[in-house]
């Protein structure tokens, strides 16, 4: 008796199984890229606006930062009433990676793209590079977008070449958590402190909780919190397109991360979100997101405190900012496109963005937005508001790079959870990203000009 | 009459008798096998051209677009060959994958196989009750991946889940499920083994049930214990469902997705090559050439692995 | 190749008796009395200690981690990012599924979830039977190759499709429609395979006689060999409907348009993109309650088939 499955499988099965496969590049054509054609088509072009009238209905996708999907669906409501263009609010996905893999989907398959899509800052570039969304410019200018209002800062996170690729949304920037019932405890003065150096003295009296300080999960927000200790340190990733992770002030940075938990022992590293295991007075003290505010507020049973990131012995801001963007593909009608801008032109009205910064917890964008309401219920808001004006423009290599944030992530876990050599590492993760550089960026830019 | 077509479940086909083609039944219908040929059309060929289109289709696609040099949202790319293909078996990471695929399956399918085998032992008693625990531990293989990947994620956080303080109580420390890439790899091979040990249990169960009787009363009659019944009779005669069920488990965890990408996003330590795949175009990297090659490679493991098991395994299920 | 105790199909495998407790039997005695329960007097330390221990384990096992994913949506934030370890909410409350249900249309979801999951599912079945049929009882040229080309789509792994099929569908208009999300998975591979070896077990025999009688191949199938065949039918539909209903990331691609989004992908819009701090947990274990329960109570009236068919001998058991 023989099995189906044996006889199934018999050679000359195989073999017309192999040459099914001959036939693969004929069928396979379309839907994919151009093979062997030249990159600069990837140049999204200008677009005069100039006698074109706005679409009466567009598509913006979102990731809801901060749950904001409630507070989306009534400004998109309001947005509707005053100018008659229809806006269907789309989940884009949980999260930024998922929003991006939507989006360069629709992109590959040149349909179904939205006429207004969330970005966030490490993915923004490279749709700029590939040609994916548009300078804004133009749209600033014909619709008059008040721009000395917005908060430059976050507006210059979406400067490149000259060229504004997107506006700002759901901004955020890490902020010093701390555990106002620890720190009475400890004796110690009811702030936050104001150098790394003061907190690790600080950190010997903390003994309330299992841990003086925990550093944000490697997976979500590493590379993004530990530019404040670096520049505190006089280091960064990189300037502009120049890598510095190799440099000495680099290694001396990261050696003192590694020292602060394996040698002094007074942090730990979250494994899920750093604001969990401080509400849940794991810690005495974290960096989150602002984004977290609300919802560290409504989890933690104690006093929280709020303040500034601590600074380091070198001068300047130590601030990164972060969070998203709205940006407009390239590929739609210039009809869509300047619907877009009007919608992202609203959405960033001053009173709006003060109702957004309310329900999410995410910065106002602009200067003149009256926030007096928001900072009476929920006091500490006005610290991240004011450490708004202590930001610095993020390094190149963590936003700009495809994949950096995840090497430099990976070069971090194994800095402080495998104890392995900071030199090395940094040196390991230098030579991975300057390949990305050289193979996926470098000839792009080049192009572009 | 062969053992194996006797202790075969439904379900575990691997070893049932290949009734089809008998001359008997050939004689018979020869007469009608031109209107055969279209019946046989009109039955097929719907969910033939469905396959064709949305599955062979998109592996042809990919196939080519593994020999380009393309980032995702680009319109265009370059021809490189097998320049990914030479990436992937040459690099550190690639190699890692293929090491983390290889402990993830062994552990998983091994894992899911033995323990299914003891539950299904143990429930293969007359005992009131037992459909209830039946029911129970198949359960998991129904859920989605996504709901129970994040009910454990809960389960083993570090701080606030109900697994480091049970740890607490014994007065150890919990390790860093996600933080540790070893530790890592361990979670998301029990929360797959849990959501899969029923499946395997049910199986078995099934090829327990329908072992011929006559056989194990005998081997009774002579003298032997249960353990050495179960080790020189049960087993052997239980190797049609093990291989039907090799098979099917290897397959499911080399195709495992969800729990993994729920549980571990940025995939340090647990990158197994689906989700390498995935994490190469998604997520972050946006390397679709290199990530269509490794799904190629995937795929040819997958069916390399299908053919030797058919080769080999087939032979010992012949013999028993 | 059939003896007396040849089953026919597993429904009527009941002759194939299964012996009472064979591999794990304690007792040697229990095959010559039959009639001793697992409760005699002798046995009962070791009915409870071999018997119902490990189910009671395996049983534990399983259900503590839904459990508690259960309690934990009753839960408020600072019960659930604590230390303290607190099994039960102090004051449980509803507001996790409040916020789920205010902050997206889940009635709608749900409505979506079922219509893709039946009207799939249905046609994914009779595709699998058809298919399976014409591939056992049908005479046609090459159906080795076929039957294997089909085997060999098992092994495709589904995210390579995503791109090729999103372009194709979407060239043919299927963006948020319910055939978008249903077509390019109706192809079926898994249940033609299943069914195909279930129908191979089939004596000719019986077929034979329904031909004789004059029955045609559309009379075999539904009169003969599906009758025969239900809990492996069974048992793809229950893996047909829980693919369906789970499938996330090829309905999170296609559908644009929150009115069509399926359970599973309109529930990502609860987690927060930043953290879920808070009442984030708790908002999340309600929504996983949501996806889970359905499929289970689906599971636990199917179950009864899908067990028996996947363990065959034991319909009457």
């Amino acid at each position: 008796m023989t099995s189906p499955l044996r006889t199934g499988l018999s050679r000359r099965t195989l073999l017309s199984l192999s040459g099914l496969g001959a036939g693969a590049f004929a069928l396979a054509a379309c839907g994919g890229p151009t093979v062997g054609g030249d990159s600069s088509n990837d140049k999204a072009k200008e677009v005069d606006f100039e006698g074109v009238k706005p679409a009466k209905k567009i598509d913006f996708w979102s990731t809801h930062p901060g749950g904001a999907k409630e507070i989306e669906t009534k400004l998109i409501k309001d947005f509707t009433d005053k100018t008659g263009i229809e806006v269907n609010l789309v989940t884009g996905g949980q999260n930024y990676e998922e929003i991006a893999q939507r989006f360069q989907t629709a992109q590959a398959a040149n349909s179904g793209l939205p006429a207004v899509v969330v970005l966030s800052d490490v993915w923004w570039f490279r749709y700029f590079m590939n040609g994916n969304i548009i300078p804004l410019d133009n749209l600033l200018k014909q619709l008059d977008f008040q721009l000395d209002d917005y908060r430059e800062t976050l507006v210059e996170d979406y400067q490149y070449d000259g060229k504004q690729w997107a506006m700002p949304y759901g901004r955020s920037t890490p902020l010093f958590y701390y555990n106002r019932d620890h720190f009475k405890a400890a004796g110690l003065e009811d702030r936050a402190p104001k150098t790394w150096d003061e907190f690790a003295e600080w950190s010997k009296k903390l003994t309330e909780a299992d841990t003086p300080f925990m550093y944000p999960d490697l997976a979500g927000y590493a590379g993004w919190t530990l530019q404040n200790v670096l520049w505190g340190r006089g280091a960064e990733y990189s300037h502009e397109w120049d890598l510095k992770l190799t440099e000495q002030k680099s290694v001396e940075a990261f050696q003192w991360v590694q020292d602060s938990v394996h040698k002094e022992k007074w942090g730990q590293v979250a494994s899920s979100d750093s604001a969990d295991s401080f509400a849940g007075g794991v810690c005495s003290a974290t960096i989150a997101s602002t984004g977290s505010l609300v919802g560290i507020l409504e989890a933690a049973k104690f006093d929280v405190g709020v303040g500034f990131l601590p600074a380091g012995p070198v001068d300047g801001p130590v601030c990164p900012t972060g969070g998203a963007g709205l940006g407009i593909p390239a590929a739609i009608k210039p009809e869509e496109q300047l619907a877009a801008a009007e919608f992202i032109k609203f959405m960033g009205e001053p009173e709006n963005t003060a109702q957004f910064s309310a329900a999410t917890g995410y910065m106002p964008n602009r200067k003149s937005s009256d926030m007096s309401a928001i900072i009476k219920e929920t006091p500490q808001i006005e610290t991240a508001i004011k450490q708004l004006e202590h930001t610095r423009k993020q390094d190149y290599a963590r936003v700009y790079l495809p994949g950096a944030d995840q090497e430099i992530a990976k070069a971090v876990a194994s800095i402080l959870n495998d104890k392995a050599d900071v030199k090395q590492s940094l040196e390991g993760l230098q030579k991975n990203l300057q390949g990305i550089y050289d193979k996926d960026v470098k000839p792009k830019i080049e192009k572009q000009k | 009459m062969s053992v194996s077509d006797q202790a075969a479940p439904a379900s575990p086909p691997a070893a049932r008798g290949a009734a089809e083609g008998t001359p008997a039944r050939r004689r018979r219908f020869s007469a009608r096998s031109r209107r055969d040929f279209w019946v046989f059309l009109a039955f097929a060929a719907p969910n033939l051209i469905l396959i064709a289109l949305f599955t062979y289709r998109p592996l042809l696609t990919n196939l080519n677009y593994s020999l380009l040099d393309w980032t995702l949202g680009s319109t265009t790319a370059q021809f490189i060959g097998l320049q990914n293909y030479i990436e992937f078996f040459t690099s550190e990471g690639g190699r890692r994958t293929m090491l983390i695929t290889l402990i993830f399956t062994v552990a998983t399918v091994g894992g899911s196989m033995v323990l299914g085998l003891l539950f299904a032992v143990a429930m293969n008693r007359r005992l009131p009750g037992r459909t209830v625990a039946r029911t129970a531990i198949f359960a998991p293989y129904v859920l989605s991946g996504v709901g129970v990947g994040l009910v454990w994620l809960f389960i083993f956080d570090p701080n606030f889940g109900a697994l480091a303080w049970v740890l607490r109580q014994v007065a150890l420390t919990s390790p860093q499920w996600v933080n540790d890439p070893n530790w890592a790899l361990v979670m998301v091979i029990i929360v797959y083994v849990w959501k899969n040990l029923g499946y395997c249990a049910i199986v078995y169960l099934g090829g327990l049930q329908s072992l011929p009787t006559e056989v194990l009363q005998a081997a009774e009659l002579d003298g032997a214990g249960p353990v050495r019944r179960f080790w020189s009779i049960a087993l052997p005669l239980l190797s049609p469902t093990t291989f039907f069920l090799l098979i099917t488990t290897i397959l499911n965890s080399l195709q495992a997705f969800d729990i993994i990408r729920i549980m571990t996003p940025a995939g340090r330590g647990t990158n197994v090559m689906i989700f390498e795949v995935y994490l190469q175009a998604f997520g972050g990297y946006s390397r679709a050439g290199y990530s269509a090659a490794i799904a190629v490679i995937l795929f040819v493991f997958l069916l390399l692995i299908t053919v030797i098991q058919i080769r080999y395994v087939e032979k010992k299920v012949h013999y028993a | 190749m059939s003896t007396a105790t040849a089953s026919h199909s597993p429904s009527s495998a009941a002759g194939n008796r299964a012996p009472q407790g064979p591999v794990g039997g304690r007792s040697p005695q229990r095959y010559r009395h039959r009639n001793t329960g697992p409760f005699s007097k002798q046995n009962l330390v070791g009915t409870l200690v071999g018997g119902y221990l490990p189910l009671i384990m395996a049983t534990l096992v399983v259900a503590l981690p839904l459990l508690w994913m259960v309690i934990s949506s009753f839960k408020s934030p600072h019960e659930l990012v604590t230390q303290d370890l607190v099994v039960w909410p102090e004051d449980p409350s509803l507001a996790n599924y409040r916020t789920a249900m205010n902050t997206v249309p889940i009635p709608r979801f749900f409505l979506n979830s079922v219509i893709v999951t039946v009207i799939g599912s249905v046609i994914k079945i009779v595709l699998a039977i058809f298919t399976a049929y014409a591939l056992v009882f049908v005479r046609f040229p090459f159906k080795r190759v076929i039957f294997v080309l089909i085997l060999v789509a098992l092994m495709v792994p589904p995210q390579v499709a995503i791109l090729p099929n999103y372009v194709l569908i979407a060239q043919l208009g299927g963006v948020n429609t319910y055939w978008g999300i249903i077509v390019p998975g109706l192809g079926t591979a898994f249940g033609t395979f299943l069914l195909r070896q279930q129908f191979l077990s089939i004596p000719p025999s019986i077929l034979e006689a329904a031909t004789l009688d004059g029955a045609g191949h559309w009379k075999s199938l539904w009169r003969v060999v599906v009758p025969i065949s239900v809990p492996s039918i069974a048992t793809v539909a229950l893996v047909t409907i829980v693919t369906e209903w789970n499938d996330y990331i090829w309905p999170l691609i296609i559908v644009t348009d929150s009115h069509m989004m399926t359970l599973p992908v309109g529930l990502t819009a609860l987690a927060n993109s930043e953290g879920n701090t808070g009442s984030g947990w708790g908002i999340l274990m309600a929504g996983a309650v949501l996806i889970i329960i359905p499929i289970l109570v689906v599971f636990a009236m199917l179950q009864r088939y899908i067990v028996s068919g996947l363990t065959q001998g034991s319909v009457t058991g």
